[in-house]
């Protein structure tokens, strides 16, 4: 056993090594409970050995990192199946080992061999590690851990497609839900993460999921009775259709009636903060050219309405592009 | 329900297994909603938060801590807010307050925490050593405060917000250090990093260079599409870390004198002080502290070394440890015998300041103090100036007759600071006020904490579910709590008849479906 040498400086390669089979250990005696001697000692030893791959990988206090060391970790660390074993055993380590290893895992995301991104080629051939993390969101003990390795793998336009198009995308409508604030927060960072990263990805996700994704988005999400759930959702729409790349789904959604008469009552929610997310939707179904007969009649229904509501429409500060989309958006409502 | 639903969340055994309690389960048990806690009293309130005593009733009535923010007031966006739970739900320090859980109220955040029962150093200072700690217990306080910053730079986490009043003490003495409102992480993303900013923390607390650039080098590191170079990260981040230093070095100064230095200026005056004439300061506060306190050479030596204009000769919060002015620091019983005991429990404290409890805005019940004494008084950055005495350097006199601690804003959180507010009651003669205030109005004013417990209990109970009632569309239906149940809904006409136009102008009661502008 090297690992028993200490006075001989260890290489990345060493360390690498010794987590994988420290965590091997842990595989192989996971039947096993607290108590054992043993076992204690592995794991104080996988404890170090992690924060030594972390410090190798970041630099410490008095060093900075060394490409030419983080190459080396990186290789080793993808050679063998390391980040398996540290993703599935993570639920056994201590909270201070669990936040190390998620950062030795964002940061291993990141780094480059002969300029290939050896995390990416990794997990493309081992996807089901994104099964593992997205189920997380079910553990409040992990999911705050898991949540963030799987935000930095999803940086991975092949993995980030893989998420958006398995059934978990459905499961992040629950999950942005969870009573728990900083596990619902982290999910809901997540989704938004994986519906504006990619720009070419998610048009193509959107327009071939249109139907049930925006059925979803605008019963569960915009209509939910939670606060934080309504503003990140509206906010995070904002954010989809007034992206260049989905123009298509933009004036797709913009045509409809129902999703007016949604924006609509969002307009007129008791939180501020959710009335401008709104309003920068809204504005859109104004500005459309080709507003369908269905839209029309609904602004032209309420245009006294309309026109009074934005005549006291304000924000606290100045804003003039604010202030121009509301003049147009009266302008258009009038000239119905 | 919840609770169900918790339990299915939670792990089973075996995967809790070698957990330590620190990593385990522990803050699991907490329940996500507000039927479970019995607010029990304010025990302090900010700009857009409210902390309350209170029980948490599925656990045989533990008492709790919970800090309730308000999202639609609070000046950082959701991202911000969640980056601070995160913190606390992941840091594991015996010196760093963590949340047990936080869960959403209406557009409230409530973010439960352990009852910490002396509560702030700055409220204690104010309630009991106006002219500071004896030295002694300064250490224990300090001492604790750097364990707490030690783990916190160890783990790359940067604080930002040292002060007196961010330093909880538990009623056996224990000292845990909070609020992370602020706190920044070099682990996370430059665009993440890029939203948070220093501007909520209190000039007097921040090194003069970190103060102005600590927030912009943040946001400098915007426009870096990915991760920015590890080396970039820990310049910036030894930079932050002595700015923390910095900070702490005036709290050492705060626990000792009873007040930050500089705070009889006004902040702006301060500030440019700090910049231009540093020695001044230094001068300055030799000056004041000899008159009225004689300090050791260690606690002097310690604190100049912190307050070292060059970051970079700032010494760390490890290496501060070693310092000789913490040798043989006494233990936290010794805080308890000097300190606990002469300051009075934080309900007694708040009865004193802020019994009626109303929010801001709100009418107050008749005999209730703020009805007729609101006074605005300028409050910057959670802290209080004395306005009418900007002398640089005020006599004796001057101070004992201004009182400034008493003076401190008595809304200051008792248990947990959220930063500014801006009312208090009305300055001097304040001592004659208080016999009279403790004879006469105490048994008046416990009868009004009931009833607005009382009432708070039942407007709880709206907020959870006539307020968040959907109707059968499953639309929002308005606010009915607020008297808002009236509004009709906009598009009820079309949603139901296409050709709609029919609703166009209808009754008279139209006019009160303009949502705004009334």
């Amino acid at each position: 056993m090297k690992g028993l040498f200490k006075s001989k400086p260890r290489t990345p390669v060493d360390v690498v090594r010794q987590t994988r089979e420290n965590l091997a250990y842990l595989d192989l005696n996971s039947g096993s409970r607290g108590g054992d001697a043993k076992r204690e000692e592995k794991m104080a030893e996988l404890s170090k050995n992690i924060r030594e791959l972390k410090s190798i990988l970041y630099g410490n206090g008095e060093s900075e990192p060394v490409t030419e060391a983080c190459v080396q970790l990186t290789q080793e660390f993808f050679r063998e199946n390391t980040l398996r074993l540290l993703i599935v055993h993570l639920p056994k380590l201590n909270l201070e080992t669990r936040k190390d290893a998620t950062q030795v895992v964002a940061n291993l995301q990141r780094q480059q061999v002969s300029s290939k991104i050896v995390a990416s080629e990794y997990l493309e051939s081992n996807k089901d590690l994104l099964d593992i993390l997205i189920s997380g969101y079910e553990n409040m003990d992990i999911a705050l851990h898991y949540g963030a390795m799987l935000r930095e793998c999803i940086r991975h336009q092949s993995i980030a497609r893989y998420v958006l198009e398995s059934e978990h995308m459905k499961k992040f409508f629950d999950y942005i839900q969870l009573p728990n604030f900083d596990i619902a927060s982290d999910a809901s960072a997540t989704f938004k993460e994986l519906l504006t990263r990619h720009k070419a990805t998610v048009a193509e996700f959107l327009s071939n999921n249109y139907d049930w994704f925006f059925e979803e988005f605008n019963s569960r999400l915009l209509s939910s009775t939670n606060y934080i759930t309504k503003r990140q959702a509206i906010k995070l729409l904002g954010d989809m259709l007034l992206d260049r790349s989905n123009a298509a789904v933009m004036m797709r959604y913009v045509s409809s009636k129902d999703n007016l008469m949604i924006l609509m009552n969002l307009l007129r929610d008791s939180s501020k903060n959710i009335q401008i997310e709104a309003f920068h939707v809204f504005k859109l179904f104004a500005a459309n050219k080709n507003k369908p007969a269905e839209v029309v009649n609904i602004l032209v229904t309420n245009r006294s309405k309309l026109l009074r509501f934005f005549a006291g429409f304000k924000i606290d500060k100045e804003d003039e592009q604010f202030e121009a989309d509301k003049e147009q958006v009266i302008k258009e409502i009038s000239s119905l | 329900m919840l609770l169900q639903l918790l339990s299915v969340l939670r792990p089973p055994p075996s995967a809790m297994a070698g957990c330590d309690a620190s990593g385990g389960g522990e803050a699991n048990k907490y329940p996500l909603n507000a039927e479970s806690y019995r607010l029990l009293c304010k025990i302090g309130s900010g700009v857009s938060a409210v902390v309350y005593k209170a029980l948490c009733l599925p656990l045989g009535s533990a008492v709790v801590t919970i800090k309730a923010i308000d999202l639609e007031r609070s000046r950082a966006n959701l991202d911000d807010v969640w980056r601070e739970a995160k913190a606390m739900a992941l840091l594991s320090h015996r010196n760093v307050l963590r949340a047990h859980c936080s869960f959403t109220v209406g557009s409230h955040l409530w973010v439960v925490m352990p009852f910490m029962g002396a509560g702030s150093l700055h409220s204690i200072l104010s309630h009991g050593f106006p002219d500071g700690l004896p030295e002694p217990c300064v250490a224990v306080v300090l001492k604790d405060t750097l364990h707490a910053l030690c783990y916190l730079h160890e783990q790359g986490r940067i604080h930002r917000d040292i002060k007196a009043g961010n330093i909880l003490v538990d009623s056996d003495g224990s000292v845990k250090l909070a609020d992370f409102g602020v706190s920044a992480s070099i682990y996370e993303t430059a665009q993440q990093q890029a939203t948070s900013s220093s501007s909520l923390s209190g000039p007097i607390h921040h090194a003069p260079s970190a103060s102005l650039s600590s927030s912009s080098c943040f946001n400098d590191l915007a426009g870096t599409p990915y991760w920015m170079a590890p080396e970039v990260i820990h310049s910036h981040v030894g930079y932050g870390m002595k700015a923390d230093i910095w900070s702490f070095g005036i709290t050492a100064l705060e626990l000792a004198h009873g007040r930050p230095p500089l705070s009889h200026l006004p902040p702006s005056k301060s500030m440019l002080m700090r910049i231009t004439s540093r020695v001044r300061l230094e001068e300055a506060d030799a000056h004041s502290s000899s008159k009225r306190k004689k300090f050791s050479k260690a606690f002097k030596d310690m604190v100049s070394s912190c307050l070292c204009q060059e970051p970079a000769k700032r010494p760390s919060a490890e290496k501060l440890l070693r310092h000789p002015f913490f040798k043989g620091c006494r233990s936290k019983d010794y805080l308890v015998r000097n300190v606990l005991v002469a300051v009075p429990s934080i309900e007694e404290r708040c009865k004193d300041t802020d019994l009626c409890g109303c929010a801001r805005g709100a009418r107050c019940m008749p005999p209730c103090r703020h009805a007729s004494n609101i006074v605005k008084h300028r409050r910057i950055s959670g802290w209080n100036f004395n306005e009418e005495n900007l002398e640089f350097d005020p006599t004796e006199g001057l101070e004992k007759k201004c009182l400034p601690l008493d003076e401190e804003d008595p809304v200051e959180l008792e248990s947990n600071s959220t930063g500014d507010q801006d009312r208090r009651p009305p300055q001097g003669s304040r001592e004659k006020e208080e016999v009279r205030f403790k004879e006469v109005v105490i048994p008046q004013l416990m009868t009004i904490l009931e009833s607005l417990e009382m009432q708070r209990g039942m407007l709880v109970h709206v907020l959870e579910s006539g307020g968040f009632h959907v109707d059968g569309n499953g639309r929002h239906d308005g606010r009915p709590w607020r008297g808002e149940g009236r509004h009709a809904t906009w598009v009820r006409a079309p949603a139901r008849a296409p050709g709609g136009r029919a609703e166009h102008g209808g009754s008279g009661g139209d006019d009160q479906d303009c949502p705004v502008g009334e």
